[in-house]
């Protein structure tokens, strides 16, 4: 059964961490951008949760592309996290999966 | 003495009329009854009696006598008594005080033996038997003018009793031959009709007059076609019979459209609970979708599955378990492939079997180079071309072919679906193609790169050609051709323009503009087409199958050619 899309924005463990779920399309891949924009305007370390991703098209992957650029403009940790099977493929055939920070774990994921 | 001197005008009388019945009768066993009376009253004896010998053991057995006491169906252990004697020596015996000689047998039913004349009935292929005549009345004792009478008499007697055996074995011969012409008619009437266009051919070649291999295909109602080939261990009318059993067994749970595996297992179940011990079943079955191309079986003992692209390379499918009948509860396994525009030929050992020029089996090899002959010509007249190949050679066991092949050329739809210029329908539209491909038997990490260049491109009539007009429709097509699958996507937005229409260069890490990268990489082929009615964009996207090059246990996925 594929889960509901939904995106969530939480603090822990000294991250602000946005975690999607469901499939990221063109219908709601604005949210998971604007999700992410906001979480990194509270200056502190990212980090994206895509565990609970069953797919992503490449509207998806430019929310994850523009946050990452904009972390990188002001220097601030930005991580993809626990990012599921058909994340990484999706990254991998748009050689995308040596460009993201990518740790297995918020645990492994660096705070500066 | 000459046979003038020999015979009188009443031994004439009784040849003459020994001779008639002989030849007139219709009942052999009656005529000999009655020539044996008339043989006992002529020779003035008290009986008369005809043995002859019955089977590999060479026992005498009585078949007609006259007298007191009935001994028709007495038996005498072969060489034994004077009859046995009369035989062994092919020389009439002529004793005429029973009491003094060694090898008298004994009495019957209170029967006296005083006396005794026998001649052996010597035919051509060897002894069949003696005549023999007890007791002169009057207490005469036989003399060798009876002796001499005795023999003449027993030459007609043995040309009857040739001629009947003759006739009986030419019978005989001629109702097994009739039996065996029925058993083939019959075996042809389990054999499917010849259906046109259907993409699985079969044809049976029995070595004898009935086969031990036979070949079915029908319908399913889901539109799959579900086939099977067997090859009966043995010869004969008692393999023959087990072949009928098997192909009734294998049609009946066949129609059932189980998995393979579990369609053999099944029949292997009954047959092992019936079949006698020694006898066994080689045999493929599995199904072809005509839409999907999807090829599945199950192999129990058969010589491998061939796979044939349409590139000339091969692939070799081995059995999946041993013949059916002999280990009952065994797990067989399935196989599954996209047929694409390749072939699948399933074959009898007796195709592979088939003696070289140096005497040698032809072997798998030896069959591909066959097909490699005949690639050019059209499936049947390619499965003919085989026959009239391995008939050339010297073809020693009933041999079945069977072919599953699709003209590459012919459009199969798969799938079609119309929708809003809305991306709420990109998840129904990514359901769509999902289901398609599971159809087609694809693995999941192939279906999900197709299934993204899909979405990418119905996102991007929905971004870019309508550019969020939600009063945009399109529609999106699934066809299969060959070894192709064909996604073709139209709208009726304004028309785009196909050179602006390219990959990016993905070494500059950017936002955006990935969509036709993933196309491109996803898809074999893909560009716009004129539509053929009206305004819009078509976008035609390509996914070779490869043939199902690249097999593994659940399903054989195209080969990609990514990385």
């Amino acid at each position: 059964m594929t889960a509901a899309n939904t995106c969530v924005t939480v603090n822990e463990d000294g991250f602000r961490v946005v975690r999607v779920a469901g499939e990221v399309d063109l219908s709601w891949s604005q949210k998971l951008r604007k999700a992410i924009l906001d979480a990194l305007g509270g200056g502190g370390p990212v980090a994206v949760d895509l565990a609970a991703v069953s797919y992503i098209d490449s509207s998806g992957i430019a929310a994850l592309v523009e946050g990452f650029q904009s972390a990188r403009g002001k220097s601030q940790p930005f991580s993809l996290v626990s990012v599921s099977q058909p994340v990484i493929a999706v990254l991998e055939l748009a050689r995308l999966d040596r460009v993201f920070p990518i740790y297995p774990s918020l645990a492994e994921a660096p705070k500066a | 003495m000459s046979q003038r001197q020999l015979l009188g005008t009443e031994e004439f009388g009784v040849l003459a009329e020994l001779g008639h019945a002989f030849a007139t009768t219709l009942d052999i066993n009656q005529t000999v009854r009655q020539a044996v009376e008339q043989i006992a009253i002529h020779m003035d004896a008290e009986a008369a009696a005809l043995f002859l010998i019955d089977g590999n053991k060479g026992e005498l057995v009585c078949r007609a006598c006259s007298g007191p006491v009935d001994v028709t169906g007495l038996r005498v252990p072969r060489g034994r008594g004077i009859v046995g004697r009369a035989i062994k020596q092919n020389k009439v015996q002529l004793v005429q005080n029973v009491a003094t000689d060694v090898d008298h047998a004994g009495d019957v039913g209170g029967f006296v033996t005083r006396s005794i004349l026998c001649a052996p009935l010597s035919a051509a292929e060897g002894p069949i038997g003696a005549l023999q005549v007890l007791n002169k009345r009057s207490g005469q004792l036989f003399d060798t003018h009876d002796r001499d009478i005795l023999r003449l008499l027993a030459v007609p007697t043995t040309l009857a009793l040739s001629n009947a055996r003759l006739a009986e074995e030419l019978m005989q011969r001629e109702r097994l031959r009739r039996e065996f012409q029925l058993a083939r008619q019959m075996q042809k009437t389990l054999l499917p009709l010849r259906q046109k266009d259907c993409p699985v051919l079969g044809i049976n070649i029995p070595a004898r007059e009935i086969s031990g291999d036979f070949y079915d295909h029908f319908a399913l109602p889901d539109g799959r076609i579900a086939f099977c080939v067997g090859d009966v261990s043995g010869k004969g009318m008692d393999a023959a019979l087990l072949m009928v059993r098997a192909s009734s067994l294998l049609r009946w749970a066949g129609k059932e459209g189980l998995p393979p595996d579990r369609w053999l297992a099944r029949v292997n179940e009954e047959l092992c609970q019936t079949v006698t011990e020694g006898r066994f079943l080689c045999a493929l079955a599995g199904y072809f979708d005509p839409e999907t191309s999807l090829l599945e079986w199950s192999n129990a003992g058969l010589p491998p599955l061939l796979l044939r692209s349409a590139k000339g390379g091969y692939r070799q499918f081995i059995a999946d378990g041993p013949p059916l009948a002999i280990l009952a509860d065994y797990p067989y396994t399935s196989n599954r492939c996209l047929l694409g525009d390749g072939s699948a030929y399933i074959y009898s050992d007796g195709a592979t079997d088939v003696r070289g020029e140096g005497s040698e089996p032809i072997g798998i090899d030896g069959f591909q180079a066959l097909i490699d002959q005949l690639v050019d010509l059209v499936p049947r007249a390619r499965l003919r071309g085989l026959v009239s190949r391995l008939r050339g050679l010297h073809l020693a066991d009933d041999t079945t072919l069977m072919l599953v092949e699709q003209d590459p050329e012919e459009a199969h739809y798969l799938a079609g679906i119309s929708i809003g210029c809305d991306a709420h329908c990109l998840k129904l539209v990514r359901h769509t193609v999902d289901e398609q491909l599971q159809r087609l038997g694809m693995p999941a990490d192939v279906r999900q790169r197709i299934v993204l260049a899909i979405d990418e491109a119905t996102a991007n009539v929905i971004r870019h050609a309508y550019q969020g007009d939600a009063s945009g429709r399109m529609s999106l097509d699934i066809w299969r051709m060959g070894g192709q699958l064909h996604f073709v996507l139209r709208d009726w937005a304004r028309e785009v323009d196909p050179s602006r229409i390219k990959p990016r260069d993905l070494n500059h890490c950017r936002p955006g503009g990935l969509g036709i990268n993933l196309i491109d990489m996803v898809m074999d082929q893909w560009g716009f087409e004129a539509p053929a009615d009206g305004s819009g964009n078509v976008l035609r996207m390509i996914k070779n199958l490869h043939e199902g090059e690249r097999p593994c246990p659940q399903a054989v996925a195209p080969d990609t050619g990514e990385k």
